[in-house]
Parts: structure tokens; sequence; C-alpha cells
């Protein structure tokens, strides 16, 4: 069996640990940039608020509601989830977490004594002690198959009756959910595909599910599709690793106004990079391509338009933020062209694998540099970690000095964040006041 | 002659390799027998770090209590909050520490007491909006200003 713990509106409820006033308030939390609304409480959705809306709109569409409003705070969200994982590894026994607020849990035969009733109960206890002890509601879907279980988490999610947790062990619980649940919904079946079958006269899940093999085949010849199908019928086939293959790490934003110098793009871009590369040693990986993507934007046709991407191959796979940077940089080199308004810039990480042993460049590679490297790597990760994001960048990372007075900006200071909480958890001068 | 058959080697394990018990590198100290893990505040005296949070005492309402303006609260949200523990409380949007009363519950309300004459219990009923945030475990006084 597998379940799945999901943390509901995960951004707002970080926001509400330490705001409990806003319990049962319409919130949004805005992307980065202050762009658009990323995440929304249940309130929030009830006044037609979509994801995705720019927050400008919010106030002219809604100007009689009150909604609270945050810029997107991760070192929060990112503290806030650790504790949510912690309390999970405490008590399944096996566990994979799948994104910021999602993780998988396994149970074998032995874990389920008094048979899959038992985790109904399981479930429940463990809805009650995250809600406790960090103050997130998490909704709990467990069934034969990661596919069911994505589903049953839904159920918990939509239906207070169910107490948190929704347990699939049946096949007319089976057929139950899959009946109520539309065919868009389903995990593993894109945007795309969902067309498609609705086109076909496939509404549910069910529906799906009740398709015959070779009509599966037949009509898409997609392995992932067929899993999905092969999944909601019981069978369980998403091997686990599926899971853990991150086959990218991508750190892109709009940027503030529009930028046309190339000096401003690079020091956005080698932002991202950063980025990226601290991504990839939190999670023990290595990528060998690294890929810039450039945007101009696509809302002024006003103006002239211009996209491009170009991928950069790194010698040798590494996780070392100063190799990134530079082979960042020579990617936008590559494709900027002087003269458009820039709007947006992104890196993506690819070829991704695990950190040891790295593939070596016999020809290129100068073990003393890597050593370095690595040494250098850990030492701004420690030095980041203690005394905040950004007290160390490297000089590529900051923003040349405006108007030749100012101290140059790091990228944390320049982008928007006009509504930014606390962060109670990792900062002294952050922590809350008791009257 | 023989042919040569080229091997794959699978290189995306890495295997960890312990010491053997027993086995000891260097000159053995004459302490090691004795050796203890240090005293650590953090693994001794927190004992649920998924649920500890951290506040900053102001003002004196709990003066009698030892709990001064600018002490640092060591506040655990897993416990069951108990009749006389010291809580912090969230009431009208701000968050509070001080004892609860759970005496007056058959009666409908309970209270959270200060410990300075000069404050009032806080007396909450059913119709304020109040949440127990957590339980004040430690509270820690910097002496050496």
């Amino acid at each position: 069996m597998y379940g799945i713990v999901d943390c509901d509106n995960c951004y707002v409820s970080c926001e509400r640990v330490f705001r409990p006033d806003l319990n049962g308030k319409p919130v949004v939390v805005l992307s980065n940039n202050d762009g658009c609304v990323v995440a929304r409480s249940n309130e929030a959705k009830k006044l037609g608020i979509k994801a995705g809306m720019p927050y400008y709109q919010l106030a002219q569409q809604l100007p009689n509601e009150k909604i609270a409003v945050f810029s997107s705070n991760y070192e929060l969200y990112g503290e806030l989830t650790a504790r949510v994982l912690e309390i999970i590894r405490q008590e399944a026994p096996a566990y994979f977490r799948y994104s910021i607020d999602e993780c998988f849990v396994y149970f074998n035969s032995f874990d389920m004594h008094d048979g899959s009733t038992g985790l109904k109960g399981w479930g429940e206890q463990l809805y009650r002690r995250i809600r406790k002890s960090v103050g997130i509601p998490v909704s709990i879907g467990i069934a034969p198959t990661k596919t069911l279980a994505k589903t049953a988490s839904h159920f918990a999610k939509k239906y207070p009756g169910y107490r948190h947790c929704c347990l699939i062990d049946t096949e007319e619980k089976r057929r139950k959910a899959l009946k109520l649940y539309s065919i868009g919904e389903v995990w593993g079946i894109g945007r795309r595909y969902s067309a498609r079958l609705e086109a076909l006269g496939v509404k549910t899940a069910y529906d799906f599910a009740q398709k015959s093999e070779s009509w599966v085949n037949a009509t898409f010849n997609n392995i992932v599709i067929h899993r999905t199908w092969q999944e909601l019928n019981g069978e369980d086939c998403v091997p686990n690793e599926e899971l853990a293959k991150k086959k990218s790490i991508c750190t892109s934003r709009s940027f503030n106004g529009m930028v046309t110098d190339i000096d401003t793009l690079k020091t956005h871009v080698a932002n991202y990079a950063a980025r990226c590369a601290e991504k990839l040693r939190q999670q023990g990986t290595v990528a060998s391509v690294v890929a810039v993507f450039l945007y101009t934007n696509t809302f002024r046709q006003d103006l002239p338009q211009y996209w491009n991407f170009r991928e950069q191959r790194l010698p040798m796979a590494t996780d070392s933020t100063i190799d990134i940077v530079k082979a960042a940089s020579q990617a936008l080199q590559d494709i900027y062209i002087q003269g458009y308004h820039y709007k947006k810039a992104g890196v993506i990480l690819m070829g991704i694998g695990p950190n040891s042993p790295v593939q070596l460049d016999l020809f290129d590679f100068n073990a003393e540099h890597f050593q370095k490297m690595k040494r250098l790597d850990a030492i701004i990760d420690r030095i980041n970690k203690v005394n905040g994001t950004e007290t160390i960048v490297l000089g590529s990372q900051q923003y040349s000095q405006k108007d030749g007075k100012g101290k140059a900006d790091v990228f944390a200071n320049a982008i928007k964040h006009d509504f930014r909480s606390k962060n109670p958890t990792t900062r002294w001068t952050d922590i809350i006041h008791l009257k | 002659m023989k042919s040569i058959k080229l091997m794959k080697g699978e290189f995306d394990e890495s295997l960890n390799l312990l010491l053997a018990p027993g086995i000891k590198a260097g000159f053995p100290s004459p302490a090691g027998d004795y050796l203890r893990e240090s005293l650590d505040f953090n693994r001794d005296l927190i004992r649920h770090p998924e649920a500890t949070f951290y506040g900053l005492v102001e003002g004196d309402s709990m003066e009698n209590a030892g709990i001064n303006d600018g002490d640092i609260a060591v506040i655990d949200r897993s416990l069951e909050p108990q009749d006389g523990d010291v809580v912090v409380g969230y009431i009208n949007g701000d968050f509070t520490v001080k004892f609860l009363d759970l005496s007056h519950r058959a009666e409908g309300y309970i209270e959270l007491r200060p410990a300075n004459p000069r404050y009032q219990p806080i007396r909450i009923d059913e119709t304020d909006n109040f949440e127990v945030w957590g339980v004040v475990v430690w509270t820690i006084k910097n002496w050496k200003r």
C-alpha cells in the first residue's frame, strides 16, 4: 500500500502558523516578484481567485473583499515543511519526499498488522500530530497504487467526513472514487491528454479505467498513460525510482521591469545558476548540462519579440556554483542580442545524477581545482546557512551599483517582495513577541 | 591466445566502508572507555525539535513568575496544555505568555493569569477567537548583557 501526505494549500498554511487570525479568511501568496497568485486559501478559492491570476487584477476584480496578501517566503515554507517531513519520517515505515508539499509513504504487509483498516487510524493520527506540532493541516490518501493514493488524497481534502485521511482499499471504494474523479485531475494525465480523452468521451477516471488495454495502447501508445491506466485499475506499476528522478532543476523569474543590457542579464542569470547549484548540492546530485533561456515581454506586442534557449554541456558533471555560473554566462552570451527588451530568463540544469562518483573527464580534469571548488562551495553553503541566504555571493551575482553611491544590491533585494512575512523559525530577530 | 572480455563497471551506487568493530587506528586513548557525549541543550532540553518554536518576552506581566522582558521562551506545540502551565496564547491578533487556569472550565470559561498584581486575568469563553498556541517549557535569561 502507498500513502501520500499532502500539505493543504501549503504556503497559505505556513503563513497562518504565525497568523492564526487569518484562519477562515481569504489568504493568497504571490509568486516571486509579486507577479501572480501561486497559493490560495479555500476562502480565496471560493471568491473565484484562480491560481496564476496577476496580482494587479486582484484589487481590480475584488475591490470590496478583504484579502490577506503575502509575498512568497520560501525560507519559511522550506523550514516548516522540513518539520512536517521529520514527523512523517518518525511515523512512517518508509517515505519519499516528492515535492515541497507532498510526500509518499510505503507500507508492506508487515506494517499492517491489523489489516489495511488500521492505516486509516494511522493517517488520522498523523494528521493530528502534524496539525498540532507544526500547525499545518495535511490530507492523506492511502491506496494500493500511487495514482489511487493521489486520488484518495483528493477526497480527503475535499470532504471533512474523511477526517483528513481517505483509504481506498476495496474494489467498491475504488469504483466509487474513480466515478467521482474527473479525468483532468488524475495524476500523470497532463492537460494535453485530458483534453484528448474528454474529446473521446472519457470524462471520469472511471471511464478511462474501464477502457480496454488495447484501446489505451492504440489511442495513445504512451508508457506513462498506459501505466496510469494500470494504476487506476489497482496494478502497482509506477516505479519508486521514477519519483526520485528529478529530471531537471529550474530557476527562472520575470524581471522587475524590462532589461536591455547584457551585464544586468548576466547578473540575473548568475543568481539563477547559483540557486540551481545550491539545490543540486541539497539533493546530493550533480548536473552535466546547463541551459539558459531568455524571453522578451510577450504582452508587449508593440515591441520586437525574441526568445532563445541554449544548452551548454559541462566538461564534467558538477555541483560547483562557479562552474555552473560560468557555463550559464557563456550560454547567455551565445543567445543575447542587443536591442530587445527582455522580461524573463531562466537556468535549467539537466543530466542530473548522483554526485559520486562523477564521471571524470580525463583530459580536462584538474584534481586540485576540483577539490578547491568543493571546499569553497561547502564553505559558502555553511556561511549562508548560518548567517542567512546570500550573505556570501559570487561577484557576478552582485548587481552593479545604482548611481555609484549605494551599496551593490544582492539578488534577494533586487526582486520585489513587498508583503513578505518574517522568518520566526530561522532568524532570532524575527521570533514571535509574547506580550 | 585468450580473448579479452570487457566488463562494464557499475558506478552509480556508492558503498560506505565501515570500520570493523574492534579495529582502531593509531594509539588507543586511555580515556577511550570513559567517553561520553557532551551535554547538549538542543539534544537534552528540546524533546520535540519539530514542534519547538521560540518567542521573545515583552513587558512585565509575568514578572513574579521570573519571566521578564527580553527573556527567550522555548515553546513546545506538541504538548497538551495542562492546568497551571505557562502557555503562549493567541488572542486578538497578539501572542501572549500567561499561566493557563482551567479551574473554571465547568462554568464555561478559562483564564489566562498574569504573574503581576498590576494586570488582570484574561477571561476567555467560547465566543472568543482564542487558541493555546503552545506550551512554554523553558525560558532563557541573559545575565551578562
